[in-house]
This record gives C-alpha cells, sequence and structure tokens, in this order.
C-alpha cells in the first residue's frame, strides 16, 4: 500500500502532464533564481559580512576572501563610529553625518512634493477630453524614459552660472550679467536648505513625475463612476467628491507610491554624482554617494559596507513606518 | 511526443540561453577604452600581447602609443594594446582589478599611487636597473612615488608639475597693459592680475588667475608654507602640521586673491571652469597648471597655445622650493605571464633617452630622467616644445610632496573643501586650518 502510494507520489511529481508542468517550471526559474542568488543575494551577503571588517582592496588579507590579516575583523567598530558626534570626529565619520541628513532632507522632501504635484495632476488629466489624454501622459512620462546622466548633465548646463538656461533668462530680463552659482555656490540657501539641493530635487521631480502620474492616472480610472455620481445626487462639490470619496479610494495607490517614491529617493545616485558630485562643500553628499567614495575613491570598502547597512535599515524601518501610517481600510 | 511537449521544452531551452546570455553580460567591466577586459598577454610561438591600461589623455595616449609603435617595429612578434579610462574609472578599475587578479601587464601608473597597490606589483627586474642606479638617472622627485621602502616598483616617465610657473595669455596682458616679465613679489602679480580680470555688472566674466582647482589649491597651498620657511609634515612624517603661521600666511594670501575680485572660487572651481578649460576658451588670463596641459589643449585652441607662456609665480619669501608630486610611470602587475617582456618594454620606454625624451615631447611633461633634463637634451625640448623653458629653469627647485596617507582625500577633500570655505567666507581662515590639519591627521589612521 505504501509502494502503491510512493509509486502515485513520484508520478506526480516527475510524471504525466503535472510532472512536465513542474519541470516547466523548474527549468524556467531555475536560472532566474542562480542568477538572483548570484548577482543579488550573494553581493548583498557580502557587503553585510565586509562591514564587520576594515577592508581595503589595497591590501592583500588571508587567502579566504582577502579578509582578515590586513583586513582585520573590528566588528561593530563601523557603527560604533558612526554614533560619535563629538567635535574630533574623523572626517570619513562627520561626512557620514552630513550625508545622513542630506539623504533624509532628500527624501523627505522629494516625496511629498512629487505626490503634491502628481495627485492633482493626475486628477487634471482624467478631467480632459479622452483624446487628448494620452498626449499630456506621454509628454509627462517621457522624461522617465531618459537617462538620468542626460538629465543630470542637462541640468547642469541649465544650471551653469556663465552660459546656462536660467542665468540667460535672468540676464534677458534683468539686463545685467548674472552668474549665480546655483549648484557651486555654497553660500546660497532657501528657508535653511541648500540651494543646490533644491537644484537636484528639482531635476529629480522633473524626471520622476510621470512615472507616479501614470500610476494615479491608472488608480482613478479604476474608481467606479457610479461612487462618485452617487456622491454628486447627494449634493456634494467636486472638491467634496475628491476629498472624501476619491482620495481615500487612492489611499492604496498613494501607500504604493509613496513607498516605492521614498525607496527611490535614498537611491538616487546618479544626479547627484553628475550634478554636483556631492559639492559644493558636501551640501548634496548623499549616502549612496558617500558608499560609492568611500569605497571605490578612497578604497575604503569595510566602511563603505557598513554605511550601505545603515542605508538599508533606513529605508526598511521607513517603509515599515509608512505601510502603518498610511494603510487604509477603505475598499470599493 | 506531443506538440506541446516539444513547444514546452522548446520554450524552457530559448528560456534558460536568454537568462543565461545576460548573466553572462550583466555585471560585465566594460571599459570605454579600445576594447576588451584587461588580462595578461598570450604567448604562443613567440608571440606575445601585452595589455596596457592608462588614464585618458589625448596627448598621453599618443606618447603611448608612438612608445608601443616603436618597440613592436624592434620586437616585431610583441604586439601591445593600450586601453584608455577616463581619470576616476582608471582608479576605480585598478582598486578592483588588482586585487582581483584581473589586472593588465602593464599600468601607466601615478608615482603617488604606487606604494598603495604594492602588493600587486612586481618590483623593477635588478636586470633592468637596481634601485641604487635609478637614484643616478632619476630625478628624486618622480622616483620618489614608486619607490616603496627599499624596492622599486615602477619606472617613473614625468616629473610633474602642478605649481611654480603660471600660464599667461600674452595677448590679454598686452591689452591690459601689463608687461609680461615676471613678479618680483605677490604685490605686484596681484596687481597685474587685477588688470587682466574682466568684472561686468560686479560678476567676474575673466578671471585674472586661476588657482582654485583640487591640483591647483593644493599644491599652491603646500608650496606657499614650505616657502614660508614651515613644513606641512613633522619631523618623522606622521602628522601634518598645516594650522602654524605659515600655514595662516600661506592661506591667507590666496585668500586675498579672492578677495582682491582676481577670481571667483564659485564660478571657476574643479567642477566648473577647471583652469585648463578656463584658461583655453579665455575665460582665465592666467592659471595654474602643468606643460601637459598646453600639450592637450594647442591641437584644439592653436591661436590661445600661440599667445602663451609660462612665467616664474613670485616666491613668498627667498625661497623659490615648491611642492610637486611625483608622476606617471610605467608599472607591471602579478597578474602579468609575460613580466619580463613587460619590463623590457617600460625599460626601452623610460630608461632610453632618446625615447623617453620622444615621450615627454608628445606628452607636454618634463623628463624624469636627469639626463634630459640637462644639455642638449634639454635644450633639443624646449626648441621643440618652448612652453618647457620656464619649467626647466624652476625644476631644480621641485620637492617630492612625499608618501602621504591618502593623498586624493588630502588634496581633493580636505584643502580643497576648506580651502574654498575660507575664501567663500563660509569658514575663517584659523577654523579652516584647524579643520585641515584635524581632517589630515585622521588620515594617518
Amino acid at each position: 500500500m505504501s509502494q502503491a502510494i510512493e509509486i502515485r507520489r513520484r508520478r506526480r511529481w516527475f510524471g504525466g502532464r503535472e510532472g512536465a508542468q513542474k519541470r516547466f517550471v523548474a527549468g524556467v526559474t531555475l536560472p532566474a533564481i542562480a542568477f538572483m542568488l548570484v548577482f543579488s543575494l550573494l553581493p548583498i551577503v557580502w557587503a553585510f559580512a565586509l562591514a564587520f571588517f576594515d577592508f581595503s582592496p589595497r591590501r592583500a588579507g588571508t587567502p579566504f576572501l582577502g579578509l582578515g590579516g590586513n583586513n582585520p575583523f573590528v566588528g561593530l567598530e563601523h557603527f560604533r563610529q558612526m554614533l560619535d558626534t563629538s567635535t574630533g570626529q574623523s572626517v570619513q565619520v562627520s561626512q557620514f553625518h552630513t550625508a545622513l541628513k542630506v539623504t533624509l532632507a532628500f527624501a523627505f522632501l522629494v516625496v511629498p512634493l512629487n505626490l503634491a504635484i502628481t495627485l492633482p495632476l493626475a486628477a487634471m488629466i482624467e478631467s480632459v477630453h479622452e483624446r487628448v489624454k494620452p498626449v499630456f501622459r506621454t509628454v509627462f512620462f517621457l522624461p522617465v524614459l531618459a537617462s538620468s546622466v542626460g538629465v543630470a548633465i542637462i541640468w547642469v548646463f541649465v544650471l551653469h552660472p556663465q552660459n546656462g538656461l536660467l542665468n540667460g533668462i535672468i540676464r534677458a530680463f534683468t539686463g545685467k550679467t548674472t552668474q549665480i552659482g546655483w549648484i557651486t555656490d555654497a553660500r546660497l540657501v532657501f528657508l535653511g536648505i541648500p540651494v543646490a539641493l533644491i537644484a537636484v530635487i528639482v531635476a529629480y521631480l522633473w524626471q520622476d513625475i510621470g512615472y507616479n502620474l501614470v500610476i494615479f492616472i491608472a488608480a482613478l480610472q479604476a474608481i467606479p463612476q457610479s461612487v462618485k455620481d452617487a456622491a454628486r445626487v447627494d449634493g456634494a462639490s467636486a472638491w467634496q467628491t475628491f476629498r472624501h470619496i476619491t482620495l481615500p479610494l487612492l489611499m492604496p495607490t498613494i501607500l504604493l507610491t509613496s513607498i516605492l517614491t521614498m525607496i527611490s529617493a535614498f537611491q538616487v545616485f546618479d544626479l547627484f554624482q553628475v550634478m554636483t558630485d556631492g559639492g559644493p562643500q558636501d551640501q548634496t553628499r548623499a549616502l549612496s554617494l558617500d558608499i560609492y567614495q568611500e569605497a571605490f575613491r578612497f578604497q575604503k570598502m569595510g566602511w563603505a559596507a557598513a554605511v550601505s547597512v545603515v542605508l538599508f535599515a533606513l529605508v526598511f524601518v521607513i517603509s515599515l513606518a509608512q505601510t502603518r501610517l498610511l494603510r487604509s481600510r477603505w475598499e470599493y | 511526443m506531443s506538440r506541446r511537449t516539444w513547444t514546452m521544452r522548446g520554450l524552457t531551452a530559448v528560456f534558460a540561453v536568454m537568462l543565461l546570455g545576460a548573466a553572462c553580460t550583466f555585471g560585465g567591466d566594460e571599459t570605454d577604452g579600445d576594447g576588451g577586459d584587461g588580462g595578461g598577454g598570450t604567448t604562443g610561438g613567440g608571440a606575445v600581447t601585452l595589455t596596457m591600461w592608462a588614464h585618458r589623455s589625448k596627448s598621453f595616449n599618443q606618447a603611448l602609443r608612438n612608445s608601443m609603435r616603436a618597440y613592436e617595429a624592434e620586437n616585431p612578434n610583441v604586439t601591445i594594446e593600450l586601453e584608455t579610462f577616463d581619470y576616476d574609472t582608471l582608479i576605480q578599475t585598478l582598486q578592483t582589478a588588482l586585487p582581483a587578479g584581473n589586472a593588465p601587464d602593464l599600468i601607466h601608473m601615478f608615482g603617488t599611487w604606487t606604494c598603495s597597490y604594492a602588493d600587486f606589483l612586481t618590483t623593477v627586474p635588478d636586470d633592468v636597473i637596481t634601485l641604487a642606479d635609478a637614484q643616478q638617472v632619476f630625478f628624486p622627485g618622480p622616483l620618489g612615488g614608486f619607490t616603496c621602502g627599499d624596492a622599486l616598483y615602477g619606472l617613473p616617465e614625468e616629473s610633474n608639475v602642478e605649481y611654480g610657473a603660471t600660464l599667461v595669455n600674452t595677448a590679454m596682458a598686452d591689452a591690459a597693459g601689463v608687461v609680461a616679465d615676471g613678479w618680483a613679489s605677490w604685490d605686484e602679480f596681484i596687481a597685474d592680475a587685477k588688470k587682466m580680470t574682466v568684472i561686468q555688472d560686479g560678476a567676474i566674466t575673466r578671471a585674472g588667475y586661476h588657482f582654485t582647482a583640487g591640483d591647483g589649491l593644493a599644491h599652491s597651498f603646500l608650496s606657499l608654507i614650505v616657502q614660508g620657511g614651515g613644513n606641512y609634515l613633522n619631523e618623522d612624517g606622521t602628522a601634518f602640521t598645516l594650522n602654524t603661521p605659515e600655514g595662516e600666511r600661506a592661506l591667507t594670501l590666496l585668500k586675498s586673491m579672492v578677495d582682491e575680485q582676481i577670481i571667483d572660487p564659485v564660478i571657476y572651481n574643479d567642477e566648473q571652469n577647471w583652469v585648463g578649460d578656463c584658461y583655453f576658451i579665455e575665460l582665465c588670463a592666467m592659471g595654474v597648471v602643468g606643460p601637459w596641459a598646453v600639450a592637450d589643449y594647442k591641437d584644439d585652441y592653436p591661436e590661445v597655445a600661440a599667445n602663451t607662456i609660462y612665467l616664474e609665480l613670485p616666491p613668498l619669501e627667498d625661497s623659490k622650493a615648491f611642492i610637486a608630486d611625483s608622476g606617471w610611470g610605467i608599472s607591471v602587475s602579478t597578474d602579468s605571464p609575460n613580466a619580463d617582456v613587460a619590463w623590457d618594454f617600460a625599460s626601452f620606454a623610460a630608461l632610453d633617452p632618446e625615447n623617453a625624451a620622444a615621450w615627454n615631447l608628445t606628452s607636454g611633461t618634463l623628463p624624469a630622467l636627469v639626463e634630459n633634463g640637462e644639455g642638449a637634451a634639454r635644450d633639443q625640448l624646449v626648441s621643440a616644445f618652448p612652453y618647457f623653458e620656464t619649467w626647466f629653469t624652476i625644476l631644480p627647485n621641485a620637492q617630492f610632496v612625499g608618501q602621504l596617507p591618502d593623498r586624493d582625500r588630502l588634496y581633493y577633500e580636505i584643502i580643497y573643501n576648506h580651502g574654498l570655505a575660507a575664501f567663500q567666507g563660509l569658514e575663517t581662515v584659523e577654523e579652516a586650518l584647524q579643520a585641515m590639519e584635524s581632517e589630515a591627521n585622521d588620515t594617518f589612521g
């Protein structure tokens, strides 16, 4: 009896149509899983391991992955140094603190600004004639398709102190030679935020709003018209309909886009590197750039790995907090 | 077997091939050089192929190619391939390739970096040249960079200079009523630079003197400390001494040039209007950068090059000493299976006076070989590249900066950032010096 059950089990797994399907799925997914293990999971594990070593590729360690020896195990020393806020802290610690502040400021400015722009814009696009909607969607989505490096180069040109478009427009209006260093003058601050950081935010928003826009448009289209008609019959104005009907029903989408935008904002690298390279005076030195420079310019891989662990933890915690705060019980 | 089964098997095979193909191409280190990854040369029937990595510079790369072709003409069984990278990419590529064992045979190495990669480089064989002999034939500055302890890890090809003399646009000088014949003091220099500065509506549209790029600022600051009778390192070289009366005097002098509106560091710096670009597109009348810049730009800006001379910068006091880095040269990686052939080429390019001089001429760099810096050889170089003349006069005053624990961080993060902060009024001179010294000493670990 048990042998018969075993034979049936084997036939279920390996024989017949079911077996063929399972083999097909395994055959298709195995390369992808192997790919992910080698090129995604393994680097993450390696980064976590490096965070506990004072590792530099310049130094030859032990034969075991180069760890140990001249690249000694330091345990939590990197993380302890990150908590050092004394005046005698090392330059890499002070740059880490600066990068942390810049990254948090960038992310917490970009997300609400992005939503504040894309949500009303999506609502406006949804209100126009059907034939015109694709035009607006395309126009706003085009920057998303552009290379970030290309976008950064364009904005560097726009903001160039001598040949830039922005100063040229100011010059045309004022008739005076204008050489404002939008991304090079550390003295320029607006509402306590360095103008150079604002410039990167503007460039990022310019490229990114199209992405959330199409998501919101799709979400708005999914809201049943009957719900809005019922509200209108009850005497609700357009604003009241939006405030009490549309917005709550969009909460799941808002949660999704805010999490995605936040995660993306924490990882922005190319805009920072090409537009400002962390300057002026580290005012745009984001964590991603800090990790890159510490790892590849100053060859402090262990420290850079520790910073990347901190960045990972930050994104994880904030995403979790967002999920808790913005979860919605509204359904339709 | 059913059609459906064949279809499923076919799809499985196609997916597997696509994913494997993606895995094989994804993560590949695509250099934007002449092609291919680095790797050792190949041998087969006596034929040897060597690979060399170098940073991307028109004049440097042309000079290297000339050396390679000349060597190949004398050694027909050897082929040398040059792969070039932009400066930052070369640094990153070396950092990953050397420990990974993927380095090329030959590396065009900046001397000041050499000791940090010494674990992955071969020492110069004694039959090529011993350290003692090298100390006789090379200038101490360039050789110093390639010497780690008692071992030599490369052969220098140039004496790098980024201070001591300045580019001067004689046409702008004439138009401003400046007689371009040198300066006895910094006051005279600043006065002339002011005349050559153009200011419109309160904005500097042409800088009189550009020194606020990373290399220019660091070399200016350190050189002025030395000229003022101080030193930027303590006696045993274990700590930086920047927050000193000499350091204050040096930084104050540099700041005074900004205060006199000879340059606006917000507009003219490392990221925008870098000194070479600035000078040759005529946004700067003078600028501190080595003669290699003329070699790089002269073909694209012949009119500016025709109006260009170098003039010696005034000393702070009696001493004319100035700080210089080591310079570019040739090293051989431990990954090379043809190290003997690689060193033979390096010796051909860097030790043979005629070949070395040809390299210097094409790249616009000062010679590392003493023989080429004196007598008839020197006269020939000056005759072929007149921009060398002033530099040869002051070269004996060059002082090797020394083996710094983290030269790039010191120059481009510490001195550059705090220097600009002081110039823009974000920090006082005292605050900037304190921060510089503290952060610089952190680099000792």
